[in-house]
C-alpha cells in the first residue's frame, strides 16, 4: 500500500485506500460488512448456477431483466410542469421554428432568382 | 362459396363487435395497454420489476431488497414524473472506473451478476462515455478547447470580412493579345495596347 501512486488516469482502488483501513467507524463497518454480504449472496448464487453441470440454459440476471423493463416500459411517466415544458420546448418548438426558418430562406432565394440577382454558389459552368 | 365467405365474415363482424363490447365494457383499460401490458407468465413476477416511486418506508425496503441494495445505499430518483419510478440512483461513474484487477462475473462490462445496472448502463460500458480522472482538470481543457477554437473562428471571420491578398492584374498576352489566334482579321492591323507607364 505504501508503494501504490495514483497515476493521472488511474485513481486509488478502493482496497488501497488508507481510509478504508483506519480510522473506522463501527457504523462505517457495519454497512460494509451488510453490502459485502449482500455481494457474497449474489456471488454465490451465480456460482451455483454456473458450475452446476445439469444447468442447460442461459443463466437469467434479474437486474438486466429489472433494467430492460425500466428503460423500455415508461409506465412511471406523469405530465407535469417540467415534462410538458421539456416535451414542448423539444418536440413542438423545432417543428414551428424550422418551418419558419426553412420557408423565409427559401423565399429569400425564391425572390432573387426571380429578380435575376441569385448567384449559384457552385455552378461549375461559368 | 359466395354464402359461406358471406357467413365467414358475418362471423368476424360479429366477434369483433363482442370483442370491442368487452373491453369498452367497465373498467378495462384500452387496446394498446392490453397489447402492451400482457407479460409472460414465465418472465418475472410484478414485485421482482420495477415500480412506482416508494412513498412509505416499507415500500422504500422492499424496493431496497428487490435491487439488492443495502437500505442506506439505495436512493431512488427525485419523483418529478420524468418516468424513473423506484429505479435507484447510482453513482455517475463509469465501468472503466472499476477495478480491472478483480475477478467481476461479467469482466468485459466490469459488473457482478444480480448487482443493480446504472439507468445509463449502455452509455457508461467501456467504448463509450468514461468518467475516469483526466490528466488535466476539465476546466482547463474546456478552456482551452474553446479558446483555440474561437480565436479560429474569429480569425477566419475578420479574414473574410476583410481579405488581403498579393495585388494582381489580367493576364498579358503578346502579339497584341494573341490577335490572330484569337481570330482577329489578318487584313486589319490591330490597335496597340500598352500595358505600362513611364
Amino acid at each position: 500500500m505504501a508503494t501504490y501512486k495514483e497515476a493521472p488516469l488511474a485513481t486509488r482502488p478502493k482496497t488501497l485506500d488508507p481510509a478504508e483501513y483506519f480510522n473506522l467507524s463501527p457504523d462505517y463497518r457495519r454497512a460494509e460488512e451488510k453490502r459485502a454480504a449482500l455481494r457474497a449472496q449474489l456471488k454465490r448464487q451465480y456460482l451455483q448456477q454456473l458450475n452446476n453441470p445439469h444447468r442447460k440454459e442461459l443463466i437469467e440476471d434479474p437486474a438486466l431483466t429489472r433494467w430492460t423493463y425500466a428503460r423500455t416500459n415508461n409506465n412511471y411517466f406523469r405530465p407535469t410542469a417540467k415534462t410538458s415544458l421539456i416535451g414542448g420546448l423539444f418536440g413542438v418548438l423545432p417543428l414551428f421554428v424550422l418551418y419558419v426558418v426553412f420557408k423565409t430562406d427559401r423565399d429569400k432565394r425564391e425572390a432573387k432568382i426571380k429578380a435575376g440577382t441569385y448567384e449559384r454558389p457552385y455552378n461549375l459552368s461559368t | 362459396m359466395r354464402a359461406v365467405a358471406c357467413q365467414r365474415g358475418k362471423m368476424a363482424a360479429l366477434r369483433a363487435g363482442l370483442l370491442t363490447r368487452a373491453l369498452t365494457k367497465g373498467n378495462t383499460p384500452g387496446i394498446p395497454n392490453i397489447i402492451l401490458g400482457t407479460r409472460a407468465a414465465s418472465g418475472p413476477s410484478k414485485d421482482m420489476l420495477p415500480g412506482s416511486y416508494p412513498r412509505t418506508p416499507e415500500e422504500t425496503a422492499a424496493a431496497a431488497k428487490k435491487y439488492n441494495m443495502t437500505l442506506e445505499d439505495y436512493k431512488p430518483y427525485p419523483d418529478d414524473g420524468m418516468g424513473y419510478g423506484d429505479y435507484p440512483l447510482l453513482p455517475e461513474r463509469s465501468q472503466q472506473e472499476r477495478d480491472p484487477w478483480y475477478q467481476w462475473d461479467h469482466p468485459d462490462l466490469r459488473r457482478n451478476w444480480g448487482e443493480p445496472m446504472h439507468w445509463d448502463f449502455d452509455m457508461y460500458i467501456r467504448n463509450r462515455v468514461d468518467t475516469s480522472p483526466s490528466p488535466v482538470e476539465w476546466r482547463t481543457m474546456r478552456n482551452q478547447l474553446l479558446g483555440f477554437v474561437g480565436f479560429m473562428l474569429l480569425m477566419f471571420g475578420l479574414g473574410e470580412m476583410f481579405p488581403c491578398y498579393q495585388p494582381v492584374a489580367p493576364k498579358q498576352y503578346p502579339y497584341s493579345e494573341l490577335y490572330l489566334e484569337r481570330g482577329g482579321d489578318p487584313e486589319k492591323e490591330p490597335e496597340p495596347l500598352k500595358h505600362y507607364e513611364i
